[in-house]
């Protein structure tokens, strides 16, 4: 029987080499054998996505890749995810709203930051594409967000996050959520410009700066 | 004295001419602002669906001093809804845009329909080029097309699309090749109304999407196909490439368009260095055309010439806020450079 460390090394090794299929077996696998199934997720498959990361950060994957890797981690978190205990968390999760904002609907960038966000432990909350700039407003308000990302892809859409911000000041919450920017018209001088709290260029880099916003340290 | 037809077409001929030339093509790079809107009296989102309106409005770019050339369409959503995707037109700020996925996978390609050119907004975009042709001379007429990439992943979901051109790549490729051929036909029928130039832009098939192997596979060799296809119908074709381009510059060399324009993160000097003999086009922020002021936008403009641009332009669209001063500063500098 194989051990705890030779499973949760295949599990990080599928969802690194993009094994949407195979993962699966082998979670089983691991559940079945008895081992622990938070460990699973944090020791295998975030591990895995991890690795992913930092292949993208040198530049040797690329989005689809890590569109491809999240597809194995996904698959992975489907068998462990009901062996959770009831009570088990990954510790006190920080909330985030996610948005492509109204007048854009190119939400790739927007899902890679919310797979990479999940996968570093935050709870997400998706407003999709498109998205009408008080929607983000009231989300956050309601789930008591930490964190309100927004993306856009287009140079017309950008005053869209300005005035998102505005709002927040107009409702009289704008400190006690913190806001990031991004999207490839968007630049840290424009995050500065708008009064945002954070830019970041990409998915990977957007983790580290969302930690850093929500005092989180690994 | 050379006109500005002449300067940019001896500009794609790779010849010497008194200046850069000074444009903004349509398309996914728009020089429709709310300012041009009011200045003018002709709006989006009419424009869109209407050829005289927005035959009108391509005038007003030239009227207004504020490029070059005429452009049309204004948006990036022709062949996306003409292959069968939803779209909303829009409003006075917002651009059209792709609201619902005609094929949810790559594997239904075969229930897309070809775009009917006698109807609908490639009609549209095709009739106001003739208009254009009939009623104007001196300037160059812009037709836009989107690139393969994009069309692609507006038309399919995205997601699962940029999957399968890694895990169906033969099946991929056979999509690519319908939407490049649509692509294709819409390209020519613009030069057979009266297009000059064509410009193509692929935002959703930039090498930091795609990486450098599939940058190649699939939007190099699709993008090489509209080229070669407006070539031989008689017309010069600008390729502008989003995003950054260090891990793909030889790839991007290999594309056989007449120019280059490039996003604002790239510098021209290196692009000059990395692409030689192809005119270069670029790259004044749309950033500070919309949020600063005439004098930063002029040392821009001065920055870009310098760095040797051939034809100065915004870095991508311009922002629908973007005063009408800040967006004529960029002419009247490029005028001051004649010799």
């Amino acid at each position: 029987m194989a051990s705890k460390e030779e499973l949760l090394q295949k599990m990080s090794d599928y969802v690194f080499e993009m094994e949407d299929e195979e993962i699966s077996d082998v979670c089983e696998e691991y559940i079945e054998a008895g081992y622990d199934p938070l460990d699973g997720i944090l020791h295998g498959l975030v591990d895995g996505m991890n690795r992913a990361s930092d292949m993208y950060d040198q530049e040797e994957y690329f989005v689809t890749d890590l569109l491809l890797c999240s597809d194995a981690m996904y698959a992975g978190l489907d068998v462990l995810r009901p062996h959770l205990p009831e009570d088990a968390s990954m510790g006190e999760q920080k909330k985030a709203v996610i948005g492509v904002v109204e007048g854009d609907t190119h939400d790739i960038g927007k899902n890679l930051v919310k797979i990479m966000m999940e996968t570093a432990g935050f709870e997400m909350y998706d407003l999709g594409r498109d998205v009408p700039l008080d929607s983000f407003v009231e989300k956050a308000k309601e789930v008591d967000a930490d964190l309100i990302m927004m993306s856009t892809l287009m140079t017309t859409t950008m005053p869209g996050m300005k005035e998102v911000i505005q709002k927040l000041k107009d409702q009289g919450i704008r400190d006690s959520v913190k806001v990031m920017v991004g999207g490839s018209p968007i630049s840290m001088k424009y995050a500065e410009d708008i009064g945002a709290d954070g830019y970041s260029r990409n998915a990977v880099e957007a983790v580290e700066v969302a930690k850093k916003l929500c005092g989180i340290t690994d | 004295m050379i006109t500005a037809n002449e300067r940019l077409i001896k500009i794609l001929s790779g010849k010497k001419v008194d200046r850069p030339a000074c444009i903004c093509p349509g398309g996914m790079m728009n020089m429709v602002t709310k300012s041009l809107q009011d200045v003018c009296g002709v709006y989006l989102p009419e424009a869109h669906t209407d050829a005289r309106m927005m035959a009108d409005l391509a005038k007003a770019i030239v009227d207004e001093k504020c490029f070059e050339n005429y452009g049309v369409p204004f948006c990036m959503t022709v062949e996306a809804e003409g292959l069968g995707a939803a779209c909303t037109m829009g409003t006075q700020f917002f651009e059209p845009h792709v609201t619902g996925y005609a094929i949810d996978t790559v594997e239904d390609y075969g229930k897309l329909t070809p775009m009917d050119l006698e109807s609908g907004r490639a009609k549209v975009t095709l009739d106001a080029i003739r208009i254009l042709k009939a009623e104007t001379s001196d300037y160059p007429i812009i037709g836009n097309v989107v690139g393969p990439v994009s069309v692609a992943s507006s038309v399919c979901e995205p997601t699962r699309y940029y999957k399968q051109l890694r895990q169906k790549r033969e099946l991929a490729h056979e999509y690519m090749q319908f939407v490049t051929d649509e692509i294709i036909r819409f390209a020519v029928a613009e030069v057979e109304a009266g297009a000059d130039v064509i410009a193509l832009s692929d935002p959703s098939g930039t090498g930091e999407i795609l990486g450098p192997k599939f940058f190649d596979e699939y939007a190099v060799t699709y993008i090489n196909q509209v080229v070669d296809a407006v070539r031989a119908a008689g017309a010069k074709i600008i390729v502008h490439i989003c995003g950054q381009m260090k891990s793909v510059y030889d790839k991007v060399a290999k594309i056989n368009s007449d120019a280059f324009s490039f996003d604002a993160v790239v510098s021209l000097r290196e692009a000059r260095n990395n692409l030689p003999g192809k005119a270069i086009m670029g790259n004044v922020s749309t950033f500070a055309i919309e949020m600063q002021d005439e004098s930063t936008v002029e040392k821009l403009t001065r920055a870009c010439y310098s760095n040797g641009s051939d034809i100065i332009s915004p870095a991508c669209g311009l922002g629908m806020g973007s005063e009408l001063r800040n967006v004529q500063a960029v002419l009247r500098t490029v005028e001051t450079f004649a010799e």
